[in-house]
């Protein structure tokens, strides 16, 4: 397949009793905008740091941009979970400073910083002091100093949080901008419709552990199967294969036993000559399959390979 | 250790901190306050009072009421600044025309009583010195001795020495000029020596807070993202301890300018050039002082959960430093004396402790190199010690560990 950018394996990390990573492998390649989902404290954040090097793991092994993270650090890029900024000094010197850091030079760094604040529309503000600059104004310009050294693969850490739904999109806009020419992003969020969006594969993370991990659409196409909505006027009682019945407003959702298929049942209904006048395959929402991941439902097919 | 990336954090540290409020005033107001003392000893000294009265109060002249006889004419050499007038009357008619600034009445039996009175307009300086002013002595001794036949002795009266003050130093005897040099001899090197000790606590005050800044404010991981826990510290150190050396700079030129500026009344700063080795064994001090306590202070900056906490514990440190300069007493009465030479080698104190010793008096050689070696043998452990306690407390958020915690975490790593 593709050349892998990120290689994760075996990963583990304790901090004393608390194990936050307990074996994590993982694999992001170039290109791809990878989500790493979990609930708090699943690890997420421990794992970034490892792959930023700013904490050593206790076992496994990390390859960053095909080398070890210490090594690349001045290509990636990073969003931290817990933002902060000099606030007393001007954004463009912030900005200047952080680029220098990662090696770029001064002149390519003015370049640089002046095509992002005025990418995210801070252009006015670079001789302003950072704390003069707005909540909002301040995400904006955190997400800046990420990507101000142009790095080949950038790591954010929620970079939604605190932006308002015009500058979600901005920021949704940039993502896409930059996967389209060839970086690769990891991207860690809460925010499932967003993740859902965006990413073509991810990773769930839950106990230090990967739950779910590949193409969205092949994980909701793992979980979807067995749910189908039906709307009729007709009330859907003691079906062959429904384990449950769910009345929602705009219909019923069937659970179906496993082994049935969606097809069947469309059978079954049609041999019963109900009036249909919906019948959809339910796919579960990113969401809904993290809930139930999380609260320790598990799905179909594992459900099968356990019995 | 990346160098560039050192280079670009200590040149960061450097441009900032030289910014803050805190340290142009600090780096102000030392010149100034050195250019106060100065004029204070200016003052105090009689050899300049009179210029010194004439820069503050001006020209002036003094009314003088002969009704002794005795001051009657005028010498030639008073002739500019005193004239005589008939009567009382007359002179306070002068006064309000301000054709005078005082008026001195001396009465006839002045002779007996030594009494006189003095009518003054003004509520300055001279007012206030008239009981002490040498130039209205000399007036009056001048006059007095005119009937004294030996004009040797007349002059001796006015004019009683002109010393030239010989200074024990080493094998050689070194001159110096002026009632106060002596003073200044022994007292600018001190004072030079606590400014240094004084810079070293500033900067690397500097540093603590600066740690804890970026520790309080979260910038620190997308430092360490960027940089190692080491290359930071190291390019803080030196960014701090350049502006550290700045200041330095800055008070020597000040002190130039100043004793130059002063038109040579003292030379106040050239007692530190007479001993030029002295002066660079002092900064060699500072520097090694600086680096030991700026590593100690950064690290202990790091593991403080806020400015707060962190001033705490670098408290430990800023006393251990400061303890030569508890002993300051024992220092000027005998600055060899056993306590002095123990807190001279150990190597925490010894940077401060030499700095105050070597002015004073000629340390054995056998301190000297004995305290540096110490020092030198320290100053690794420091750093192991110091980048090892930054990198642990430089992402511990919330609380500040224990010791038992730092123990462990310090073999585990």
């Amino acid at each position: 397949m593709n050349e892998p950018i990120i290689h994760v394996q075996h990963l583990r990390k304790t901090y004393g009793d608390v194990v936050a990573v307990k074996d994590l492998s993982l694999t992001v390649f170039r290109g791809e905008l990878f989500g790493l989902l979990g609930p708090n404290g699943a690890g997420k954040t421990t794992t970034i740091r490892i792959l930023m090097d700013i904490y050593a793991p206790d076992a496994g092994e990390i390859q960053v941009l095909g080398k070890r993270p210490r090594q690349v650090r001045s290509r990636v890029g990073y969003l931290p979970e817990e933002r902060g900024l000099y606030r007393k000094q001007r954004v463009m010197d912030v900005l200047l400073y952080l680029a220098e850091l990662k090696g770029m030079p001064r002149k390519q760094a003015r370049e640089q910083a002046s095509y992002w604040l005025e990418r995210v529309d801070l252009q006015d503000w670079a001789q302003h002091k950072v704390e003069d600059l707005s909540r909002g104004m301040q995400q904006k310009l955190q997400f800046v100093a990420s990507v101000v050294h142009d790095p080949e693969l950038l790591i954010l850490d929620e970079p939604f949080q605190g932006l308002d739904p015009v500058n979600v999109e901005l920021v949704k806009a940039i993502l896409d901008e930059l996967r389209d020419s060839g970086k690769t992003i990891l991207l860690s969020a809460h925010q499932m419709n967003l993740v859902e969006e965006l990413c073509n594969r991810i990773v769930l993370i839950h106990q230090g552990e990967a739950v779910l991990y590949g193409e969205v659409d092949a994980i909701k196409r793992r979980y979807a199967p067995n749910r189908v909505k039906v709307r009729t006027n007709r009330p859907l009682e003691q079906l062959p294969g429904v384990r449950r019945i769910e009345r929602q407003e705009d219909g019923d959702l069937l659970e179906l036993a496993e082994g049935v298929t969606p097809q069947s049942l469309l059978r079954e209904l049609v041999r019963r000559d109900i009036p249909i006048e919906m019948f959809e395959v339910a796919p579960m929402s990113l969401n809904d399959i993290f809930i139930a991941v999380v609260q320790g439902e598990s799905s179909p097919q594992e459900r099968e390979a356990r019995s | 250790m990346n160098f560039r990336k050192v280079w670009t954090i200590a040149r960061h540290e450097y441009l900032v901190n030289v910014r803050r409020p805190g340290f142009l005033i600090m780096t102000g107001l030392v010149p100034l306050l050195g250019g106060l003392l100065l004029l204070v000893a200016a003052f105090a000294s009689g050899k300049t009072m009179h210029m010194l009265e004439r820069i503050f109060v001006g020209q002036h002249m003094t009314g003088v009421v002969d009704e002794s006889g005795l001051f009657t004419p005028i010498l030639p050499d008073f002739a500019r600044d005193y004239q005589l007038y008939p009567d009382e009357s007359s002179g306070r008619e002068a006064l309000a025309a301000k054709a005078i600034s005082r008026l001195i009445i001396i009465p006839d039996d002045y002779l007996d009583s030594g009494k006189i009175t003095v009518i003054t307009a003004s509520t300055g300086v001279d007012m206030a010195n008239i009981a002490d002013s040498q130039p209205l002595k000399r007036f009056f001794i001048a006059h007095l001795a005119r009937g004294v036949p030996d004009p040797r002795l007349r002059a001796r009266l006015v004019a009683p020495y002109d010393p030239t003050i010989l200074h024990l130093n080493g094998e050689t005897e070194s001159e110096t000029q002026g009632p106060f040099a002596y003073i200044s001899h022994l007292v600018v090197p001190y004072v030079l020596s606590i400014l240094l000790i004084m810079t070293i606590f500033v900067s690397s005050s500097y540093l603590l807070r600066g740690v804890s800044e970026e520790k309080t404010n979260r910038i620190m991981e997308i430092l360490l993202s960027s940089v190692t826990a080491d290359e930071l510290l190291a390019g803080k150190v030196m960014g701090l301890g350049a502006l550290g050396l700045t200041q330095i700079v800055i008070w020597v030129v000040a002190g130039f300018a100043l004793s130059g500026g002063a038109a040579g009344l003292l030379g106040l700063i050239i007692p530190l050039f007479d001993a030029p080795g002295i002066f660079l064994l002092a900064i060699l001090y500072y520097l090694l002082g600086f680096l030991m306590y700026a590593v100690l202070m950064g690290s202990v900056g790091a593991l403080g959960s806020d400015m707060q906490e962190a001033q705490q514990l670098a408290a430990i440190f800023s006393l251990l430093a400061a303890v030569p300069l508890m002993f300051a007493g024992v220092l000027f009465s005998n600055p060899d004396s056993p306590i002095f030479r123990v807190i001279s080698w150990f190597p925490l104190t010894a940077p401060t402790a030499m700095m105050l010793r070597l002015p004073l008096t000629n340390v054995p050689l056998v301190d000297i190199v004995g305290s540096l070696v110490l020092i030198l043998i320290t100053i690794p452990f420091v750093l192991w010690l110091g980048a090892r306690l930054f990198r642990l407390g430089i992402l511990m958020y919330g609380k500040r560990p224990s010791v038992r915690e730092i123990w462990h975490l310090l073999r585990m790593t």
